[in-house]
């Protein structure tokens, strides 16, 4: 489950951290990800973390991605999605 | 006067969320070990509650009124720790449906949540508007700077509103670490806390400083009056009669 926790949190702070110190505010933009589109990753993520939470075998690993993803909705990368979504233009 | 130390930063608050986050899940295993729950569903049901506590906390505060665009709100509006309790009992309760878990979870997450709570208000504490004037000297002081910051008033000694709700969940866990195996029905420990929790914070509500909505009372009191009736109309499970107690002793 702290691989989960770990990995899961790692994942998303990459994509939209990542995303707007490397390559700029455009970044997830340039890919249609900008505006609402911001949150596709994350609702994606989401799917997946519930879908692994369900399964019997994997409810560890899925548990941990829910928490990770707590995590990093918690602790600043809320900001980051937000930033996202001002700089696609839609609203 | 106490001054506010860490005025608006959140590397403050969010590494005090986090422990505040560690804590409850510390505190949701050594619980589960000592009641001896072995079910490998009870962590998936921990996680969705921190998700969609963390989602509820930014979402359920959206006022489409204010005509402020979802992706707007996520980045720049409030957020709420009632809205975190709801999406995280929301969370609970869809973790539970979709794993197919049917025993009561309340009264292993309810001390945890208070753990968390304290340790997330401390955050709170040390870096947000702390209240309303005390009329006082004893209150917390921003400096010109901070109260620019916060959007409150400089100089002024204001409630220290977060210590007050610090002191009210380390005595909640205090008596539920205390009670938590003397309560007749599964979940009742969780029903007695949230009640209690929406009592004190209504009551608190008068000195947080939160913008008011209508009739003297914030949004969080709004909110908090129309569940407090069913809260109470729970409460009565807890410490009221039997619903038929004429039948008590006749079936069976």
């Amino acid at each position: 489950m702290a691989l989960g926790v770990v990995l899961g949190a790692l994942v998303l702070y990459v994509v939209y951290v990542g995303s707007l110190m490397a390559v700029g505010p455009y970044a997830l933009g340039s890919f249609g990800l900008g505006g609402l589109g911001a949150f596709i990753p994350i609702v994606l993520y989401l799917l997946v973390a519930i879908l692994l939470a369900i399964r019997r075998r994997t409810s560890r690993f899925g548990a941990g991605l829910l928490i990770g993803l707590g995590i990093f909705v918690l602790l600043g990368g809320g900001l980051c999605v937000g930033a996202l979504t001002q700089m696609g233009g839609l609203r | 006067m106490i001054g506010l130390p860490f005025a608006g930063d959140g590397l403050v608050h969010g590494v005090l969320t986090g422990l505040g986050i560690v804590a409850a899940l510390l505190f949701y295993a050594y619980e589960k070990r000592r009641r001896g729950l072995t079910d490998p569903r009870l962590w998936p049901i921990a996680g969705f509650a921190v998700a969609f506590g963390a989602i509820g906390s930014r979402v359920l505060t959206w006022d489409v009124s204010t005509q402020v665009s979802l992706a707007d709100w996520w980045g720049n509006g409030d957020r709420s720790i009632l809205a975190g309790l709801v999406g995280a009992w929301f969370g609970v309760h869809l973790g539970k449906r979709l794993t197919g878990y049917r025993e009561s979870t309340g009264d292993l997450l309810a001390p945890a949540v208070a753990l968390a709570m304290v340790l997330g208000r401390v955050g709170c504490l040390l870096t947000e508007l702390p209240g309303t004037p005390t009329g006082g000297a004893w209150g917390i002081a921003l400096t010109p700077a901070q109260a620019a910051l916060l959007g409150g008033p400089s100089g002024a000694g204001l409630h220290p509103s977060f210590a007050y709700e610090i002191v009210f969940h380390a005595v909640a866990f205090a008596v539920m670490w205390r009670f938590r195996d003397r309560l007749a029905h599964r979940g009742d420990l969780f029903i007695c806390y949230v009640t209690a929790y929406a009592l004190f914070r209504f009551g608190v509500e008068f000195v947080r400083g939160n913008e008011v909505l209508w009739l003297g009372m914030s949004r969080p009191q709004w909110f908090l009056l129309a569940v407090l009736p069913l809260l109470i109309w729970r409460m009565r499970r807890v410490f009221g009669k039997p619903v038929r107690p004429e039948l008590k002793g006749r079936v069976a």
